[in-house]
């Protein structure tokens, strides 16, 4: 079983790594979304793994699995979904007002040729 | 118990959530609103870091749970010192943000800017690894709304590099932290450091990885080489008194580091040597030297200033990995000046850029600017500090530092590097200052710019393109309140170094720093309900019972 | 007068100008006048004090842990220094008062002036040396303002950062040289380091700090190979060049190494460095300064070449050279000030400095003609002149210093100076005055006002009465040399005499004033071979080197930085891998301690969807319908599995989490291109998926190592097992946690929330409010279905949205005992009413929905808040719960936790953040012309569309 997440893990953490180093915006968010998978499985494993061993107590019973990576886990999806829900829209923002939707800013280089829009006002 | 330690956190918050809630749509109301609780913060920070001088370290336990169950602030000398500096650099950027009307530029300025503070805030005084990964977020989050603020092609294109770089930091911090509570089975930091030292040798490496991605998530924040990438363009491109509020935002990477390797991963202890002492310094240098070229290599003003920025970081970390109080003392101390001298710097350059005219920040001849004499004044002294040449602090900050690397074996490295880049700073400052505030009164090459030229100098209101500034002295006012800080922080240098050589003993003495957290008694459990589940580990409650009562 | 008030005072003074500017410039020139006057008359306070040898101190501390103080004291060589510099400083302020013209900003240039003043006076009084150093950077940047005051001048521009880059550089060594030289000696007081000598001398650190030190000397005082910048300064207006780069500011260098004479002087090291270099600079300066054609430009050269001989005179270690050096520093600020002044009046008079196309105005000018000539015969070096007394001394000084071991070298060297230096100082007087009267002079010449002539006057009086009655000049040199003598030598018995009798240096100084004749006689020919043959202008040098640097920094930020994120993670990447790594491998782990769970057959089905649809994601990803699916799919497996490893709030949020964000990408694919072209090529794609399979290949190690074994300590999750029921009033432990134990996360994480949605909403505003506004409008309609909002889906979606609420409220109340809470019940309602939008569209939904999104957020977090604060009441902390059992008959009883409280600002904030966020996508999404229907349906039964059609 740890063999299974483990590598789930690693494949996640490669796959979100690959994405990120496209070069358009779009695969880009989604190697974040593959990340945050690792980084999610990673987290709730740190509580090692059980199987049904819920940690809702009941009586007579004394086995319940970690409960507070889940904890923390949760709080990272949500936190994952804000920051994808943010990264989503400031890429579709740069993709409207630029048409273009690399996630290189090449025009870096001369800076002399960046257009500077000091304030969009 | 009192509740002042958590009104920094919590103060902001709330603000933000009324003025989403109630004001959205009346600025003047945002902006009393805003500045009123920077305002208030600040004085109730002032009180605690007065309260901490003694050595005091204020707990606050949330939900009355004893440490490490539950989350707990922590106000020591260390953190109360970044947060008043947070705050104190909150009012001059909130005052340039109206008089310039960048605020009003886009939505919901002052609401990101509140939550933007309590991030930063939180940061400075959790006392959970984790609770401080959430804090991150918030502050993140946050940076990145007011980055993009009043949008602009360029700006938001680099808002996704800056977004998508920053998330990959969180991704590592979640790793690092998923290490630790896999390694120690705890998130409270002084916690980890009781845990770490007890770790037996022949198992660190799962505690070493979990060090040293630490160290890496922080080095983002820090913008160490070579992790620094993000910056530049962030700064150069976000509205300028976010740039200016950015400063304190790689302090909070510093911050970070110094908390987390002189309380739980000291590199002294046998389990995690080999790390913070080997990777920080060359890192840092090499940041110093990059920031220092980019300041002589910048195309543009604003660019200059961001390398700037990247460069004071190099040196702040230089002085911490050299890692004895002296080093840690002056660190702060370079910390505080380099916050507010890039502030100031950044504020500046946008007073350029609105005033000169759209021919922009590149080194390219324009009409001298409105009111000159002045922005050139506050330019050069700036740019003093900037570059650590007297009588500023940043000079005595660079001493300090220097004096500081004495002892070190790598002495000469250290001495090398900041006395060279140092002189290239000074090269690269006094570079863009002729060209942009001298060259303006040379003969102009094409007529089209001379008949711009007139001998005496329209005042602001009569310059047509000196828009947007309903009170145009505000804008001054607050760049002059940066400035002026920088002085009282050059001149009672004695006294604040006083404060400053506390704060590091007390952070290369953690006893007291973990004693509080660990051993201070949290809720008592008074159990009242009908008596099932009552087998539920009744033995493991029992005896925390005991040491509640 | 205090110390500290006669330091302080120019940089009070300094505001006056400024202030005064409107009052005009005679307000302006006399306010720095008087605060000269009064600093000189404070220091003439002390002299008595001086003269009978005492030293007086002033100390208050300013960083005491570093030990740097301000603390000043004064002693002979302070005092003459600083009356040099103040008494100048009146001169030179009547000078350029009459000197400026109108155009120029008197305010601006005295401000400077007397910041620079200051930073001099503070120099030469500084006890501390870090102090020392504070006034010595301050030097060099008012230099820089001053030399640049012209800011029209090219050259005025490049010659002041030329004069900052060298002199900063100087003043960095300088603080290095300084700190080491503190920790030598234990202090940084010059008072105690001066009684340090042989601490110094044999502390290996010693010469690192003499050769920093020396650089900080050299560069100031313009010694070779530092020399070039001090010529180039002299496109600064007359009056500064005559005041800093002749009498006071390139005399710094000179005045430290007199300083540190007593502990730095006397080693080999020394008199090698320090000699060698004044010598060299000596003879090379006087050499180019001869065939200078600008006024000026001779000038300067003749100064860095003066300064040069009193360098070599302090290298020679005797005190008979410090003597002579001393003398002769008085001497030179005498005539060189008043040469400089000259050069300005005539520059000013005839409009030009160009020897070429001057002479013959000695008629024209005669006062100016007489007053140029003194000085120029003092600086020659003829009898009757204060010059020539020093240079004797000098040249008899060379007889006796042996270098290399060759004891003519420096002898002969110094004639050969000497002859020069008298060489250009004829042709100063020959060149420009005498010769045929031109007509041809830019200006019409004639003598200026009192005003200018009298400051230069008032020196040559000095020239001739120390020239004529060198005794007059004796207690003060013989004061300055003691103080510069310290401890460490005592005064020799000569005394400053006219004639020193028929000796070696009599026949040099012959020999060099009738060289000098003959070589100016020959002055043509010899010049066009200089022309041809001359070395190459130091200051092309430097420029290609300046230039070179900045364009190699250029070059280096722009390659570094050039924008490519993908390079920036890949770097990220690659770091991370390399340093867990090796973290990792100099650490060392045990054996295994846990047994694995078997492998169950589901599970591994599980992991094989998971790795194909990873997979073919990888390869298809540029189909980017495609890859949101199979992302969604991956999503849905972790769920499961973490359903399956008994984490069932997990699996319920992250499929909730999964819809939303599914909805929210499709949304996004709405606006962006609906294929990635591929770009990169397979080498860029090795590349990359080298760096991946690092990176994962990390990642499933660590987690392994760790997965095989118990953690190093107990879990503090055992405590909240153990009270999440007696402590928090909850059995789902998970939420207990999270409302409870951690709640404080919690809190952030709805603000994080709350900050997003608050984000997207501002982002869409700003958007509509740009050009991208018209850019949506015109955007090509995609094939639209004809019946948008189908009839079965909307019917379906009415009746399921009450029962969906329903399941939301009842996953909320539940939440704390049972798997459950605020957060999923949020996500829950958050779909349901998304789900009305799909069917119905935006508009009829939006009729039928009261409560601003905003105001939900703000209202959640408020909730949530004061939830938290309500804690306060019963005086505990933030966010302390509490609970209890109530019983309502017929009901079993029942719970009720503030923590619930908390958790109703979750599901509020989660409901308004969710909602906000998509309803600005959809905003954006409105294209002109669309008929937004005011219907739920299309096409409805019910309606008789034909009817609407006609009407």
């Amino acid at each position: 079983m740890e063999i299974l997440v483990a590598s789930a893990v690693g494949i996640l953490t490669a796959a979100g790594i690959y994405l990120i180093l496209r070069k358009r915006t779009f695969p880009v968010i989604l190697g974040t979304a593959f990340i945050s998978y690792a980084v999610n499985v990673f987290l709730f494993a740190s509580g090692r793994l059980a199987v049904n061993q819920p940690p809702v107590l009941q009586d007579d019973v004394t086995l319940y699995s970690d409960p507070l990576p889940q904890a923390l886990v949760l709080t990272a999806i949500v936190i994952a979904f804000g920051m994808t829900a943010v990264v989503v829209m400031i890429g579709v923002g740069a993709y409207l007002s630029s048409q273009d939707d690399h996630i290189d800013d090449l025009d870096e280089v001369p800076p002399g040729q960046q257009d500077q829009t000091g304030d969009a006002s | 118990m009192s509740h002042w330690v958590i009104a920094p956190v919590l103060l902001p918050g709330m603000m933000a959530a009324i003025i989403i809630l109630a004001a959205r749509y009346h600025p003047m109301l945002q902006r009393t609103f805003s500045l009123a609780t920077v305002g208030i913060c600040l004085a109730i920070a002032l009180g605690l870091l007065v309260s901490v001088a003694d050595g005091t370290i204020h707990l606050y336990q949330l939900g009355n749970w004893a440490a490490p169950f539950g989350i707990v602030l922590v106000a020591d000398r260390l953190s109360m010192l970044f947060v008043v500096l947070t705050l104190f650099l909150a009012i001059p950027v909130l005052l340039y943000a109206m008089g310039s009307g960048w605020d009003m530029r886009g939505r919901h300025f002052h609401a990101l800017f509140q939550f933007q503070i309590m991030g930063i805030l939180g940061a400075f005084l959790t006392g959970d690894a984790f609770n401080l990964f959430v804090f991150f977020e918030v502050l993140l989050l946050a940076s990145y709304g007011l980055m993009i603020h009043s949008g602009g092609a360029t700006r938001l294109r680099v808002g996704v590099q800056y977004v998508v770089f920053n998330l990959l930091g969180s991704t590592l911090f979640l790793f690092a932290l998923g290490t630790i509570y896999a390694e120690l089975g705890t998130l409270n930091i002084a916690d980890i450091a009781a845990r770490v030292a007890q770790v037996p040798a022949e198992n660190s490496a799962g505690v070493r990885v979990a060090a040293v991605l630490l160290l890496l998530v922080f080095a983002i924040k820090a913008a160490i080489l070579p992790l620094h990438f993000w910056l530049p363009a962030t700064y150069s491109t976000a509205p300028a008194p976010v740039a200016a509020l950015f400063a304190i935002m790689t302090k909070v990477g510093a911050y970070s580091i110094i908390r987390f390797y002189t309380i739980a991963f000291p590199p002294d202890l046998e389990v995690t040597q080999g790390l913070f002492d080997t990777w920080l310094l060359p890192g840092a240098l090499l940041t110093l030297a990059i920031g220092m070229i980019g300041v002589l290599g910048a195309k543009r003003l604003d660019r200059l200033v961001a390398f700037a920025v990247i460069g004071s970081m190099g040196m702040l970390m230089t002085s911490v990995s050299v890692f004895t109080p002296e080093g840690i003392a002056a660190a702060l101390y370079y910390a505080v000046h380099s916050t507010l001298a890039t502030a100031a710097l950044f504020l500046l350059v946008d007073v350029v850029r609105t005033r000169r005219a759209g021919h922009d920040l590149h080194w390219v001849q324009a009409p001298p600017i409105v009111g000159g004499a002045l922005v050139a004044g506050m330019f050069f002294a700036a740019a003093i500090a900037m570059a650590g040449l007297p009588p500023l602090s940043g000079f005595v900050g660079k001493l300090l530092i220097l004096d500081a690397a004495l002892a070190d074996p790598r002495m000469a490295w250290v001495w090398a590097v900041i006395l060279t880049s140092s002189l290239i700073a000074v090269v690269g400052f006094s570079r863009a200052g002729s060209v942009i505030f001298w060259k303006a009164h040379a003969p102009m090459p094409d007529p089209a710019l001379r008949e711009t030229q007139s001998d005496e100098q329209p005042t602001p209101e009569q310059n047509p393109d000196h828009h947007s500034e309903p009170q145009p002295a505000l804008p001054m006012v607050a760049i002059g309140t940066l400035l002026g800080a920088i002085v009282l922080v050059t001149v009672f240098a004695g006294p604040i170094n006083l404060y400053l050589n506390a704060t590091a003993a007390q952070l290369f003495a953690p006893g007291p720093y973990i004693s509080t957290v660990l051993d201070t008694p949290g809720k008592v459990i008074t159990y009242t309900g009908k008596d099932d589940h009552g087998d539920k580990g009744a033995d493991k409650d029992a005896d925390h019972k005991e040491e509640d009562h | 007068m205090s110390l500290f008030l006669i330091v302080a005072l120019p940089f009070i003074g300094a505001l006056l100008p400024g202030l005064m500017y409107q009052a005009g410039r005679q307000a302006c020139a006399m306010a720095t006048f008087f605060v000269t006057l009064t600093a000189f008359i404070g220091l003439m306070t002390h002299l008595p004090a001086v003269l009978a040898g005492e030293v007086v101190q002033a100390r208050v501390e300013w960083l005491p842990s570093l030990g740097l103080n301000a603390n000043f004291f004064i002693d002979g060589l302070g005092f003459f220094f600083a009356a040099l510099i103040l008494g100048i400083g009146l001169l030179i302020i009547t000078y350029g008062r009459f000197y400026l013209s109108r155009k120029d900003n008197m305010g601006e240039f005295f401000t400077y002036l007397l910041l620079f003043q200051g930073a001099m006076v503070g120099i030469v009084l500084s006890d501390n040396i870090l102090m020392l150093l504070v006034f010595w950077e301050l030097t060099s940047l008012s230099s820089f303002l001053l030399i640049g005051y012209w800011k029209h001048l090219e050259e005025g521009r490049q010659g002041a950062r030329m004069a900052l880059t060298v002199t900063g550089m100087g003043g960095l060594a300088l603080i290095g040289g300084m700190l080491l030289l503190g920790n030598i000696a234990g202090s940084f007081d010059l008072t105690v380091i001066l009684e340090n000598r042989e601490v110094i001398q044999e502390s290996p650190l010693y010469l690192p700090a003499l050769i920093l030190i020396l650089l900080g000397c050299f560069t100031k005082s313009a010694q070779f190979p530092f020399h070039f910048w001090l010529p180039h300064a002299m496109a600064a207006p007359p009056p500064v060049s005559a005041y800093l780069h002749s009498a006071t500011m390139v005399k710094a260098g000179i005045f430290l190494m007199a300083r540190l004479w007593p502990v730095l002087s006397g080693t080999e090291a020394w008199f090698y460095l320090v000699t060698g270099a004044g010598l060299i600079t000596m003879v090379i300066a006087a050499i180019i300064a001869l065939f200078k054609n600008d006024l000026k430009g001779l000038l300067a050269f003749s100064t860095v070449s003066h300064l040069g001989l009193i360098t070599m005179l302090l290298g020679t270690g005797t005190a008979y050279g410090a003597l002579v050096a001393v003398f002769h520093i008085l001497n030179h600020a005498t005539f060189k000030a008043a040469l400089f002044m000259s050069a300005g009046i005539i520059d000013h008079e005839t409009g030009t400095r160009d020897i070429t196309r001057l002479g013959g105005i000695r008629r024209l000018m005669p006062i100016t003609f007489i007053i140029a000539t003194i000085a120029a015969l003092s600086m020659a070096g003829i009898p009757l002149f204060n010059g020539f007394i020093s240079k004797e001394m000098m040249l008899k000084e060379t007889t006796k210093t042996v270098l290399f071991g060759a004891p003519l070298l420096v002898p002969v060297l110094a004639t050969i100076g000497a002859l020069f230096s008298a060489a250009y100082s004829f042709r100063y007087i020959g060149h420009t005055f005498l010769g045929p009267v031109r007509d041809d002079y830019p200006a019409k010449p004639h003598d200026p006002g009192i005003g200018m002539w009298g400051p230069p006057a008032l020196l040559c009086v000095l020239v001739v009465g120390i020239g004529v009655a060198p005794f007059l000049a004796e207690p003060l040199v013989f004061l300055v040399t003691e103080a510069v003598l310290g401890n460490a030598a005592t005064l020799p018995d000569e005394h400053l005499k006219i004639w020193h009798g028929v000796n070696a240096a009599l026949w040099m100084s012959v020999i060099a004033v009738f060289g000098g004749l003959t070589l100016l006689a020959a002055y043509n020919p010899v010049a066009r071979g200089w022309a041809k043959a001359g070395p190459p202008a130091a200051k092309a040098i430097f420029d290609a080197i300046i230039h070179a640097v900045v364009s190699a920094a250029t070059w280096v930020t722009a390659t570094l930085h050039n924008g490519a994120l993908t390079r920036y993670a890949a770097i990220f990447g690659v770091t991370v891998v390399a340093l867990g790594v090796h973290a990792y491998f100099t650490g060392s782990a045990t054996a295994p301690t846990r047994e694995m769970l078997p492998m169950e057959p589901v599970a591994v089905v599980a992991w094989i969807l998971l790795v194909t649809a990873t997979t073919v994601l990888l390869v298809y990803h540029n189909y980017r319908y495609l890859a949101l699916v199979l992302t969604s799919i991956v999503g849905l497996v972790i769920a499961l599995g973490f359903a399956y490893l008994s984490a069932p709030d997990l699996a319920l949020t992250q499929i909730s989490v999964e819809v939303v964000t599914a909805i929210l990408l499709l949304l996004a694919l709405n606006f962006l291109p609906r294929e990635t072209p591929l770009e990169s090529g397979a080498l860029r794609r090795l590349r990359d998926g080298a760096i991946a399979g690092a990176a994962g290949l990390g990642a499933a190690a660590l987690i392994y190592s760790m997965l095989i074994r118990d953690a190093l300590g107990t879990p503090i999750s055992e405590y909240h097992l153990a009270n999440s029921y007696k402590g928090g009033g909850g059995t789902n432990v998970v939420n207990v946690i999270l409302v409870d134990f951690r709640g404080f996360d919690t809190f952030g994480e709805i603000i994080v929330l709350g900050i997003a949605a608050v984000i997207i909403y501002a982002l869409t505003e700003t958007l509509l409010s740009s050009p991208v506004r018209a850019r949506l409008l015109n955007r090509p309609m995609g094939n639209k279905a004809g019946d948008a909002h189908p009839l079965m889906m909307v019917v379906m979606t009415r009746v399921m949205m009450p029962i969906v609420l329903m399941v939301g409220v009842y996953i909320f109340l539940r939440g704390h005992n049972e798997p459950g809470g605020g957060f999923i019940s949020g996500l829950v309602v958050a779909i349901a009413i998304i789900v009305q939008y799909m069917a119905s569209g935006f508009d009829w939904a939006e009729k039928r929905q009261r409560y601003p999104y905003h105001g939900i957020i703000g209202a959640g977090v408020l909730i949530a808040g004061l939830t938290g604060l309500g804690a306060f009441f019963f005086d505990t902390e933030f966010l302390a719960s509490s609970f209890g059992y109530f019983r309502i008959p017929p009901f079993e009883e029942f719970e009720l936790a503030t923590a619930l409280g908390f958790d109703l600002g979750v599901f509020l904030c989660v409901v308004g953040a969710v909602l906000l966020s998509l309803e600005s996508f959809s905003r954006l999404g409105r294209r002109s012309g669309e008929q937004s229907s005011e219907y739920a349906m299309d096409i409805a039964p019910s309606r008789d569309d034909t009817a609407e059609k006609e009407a």
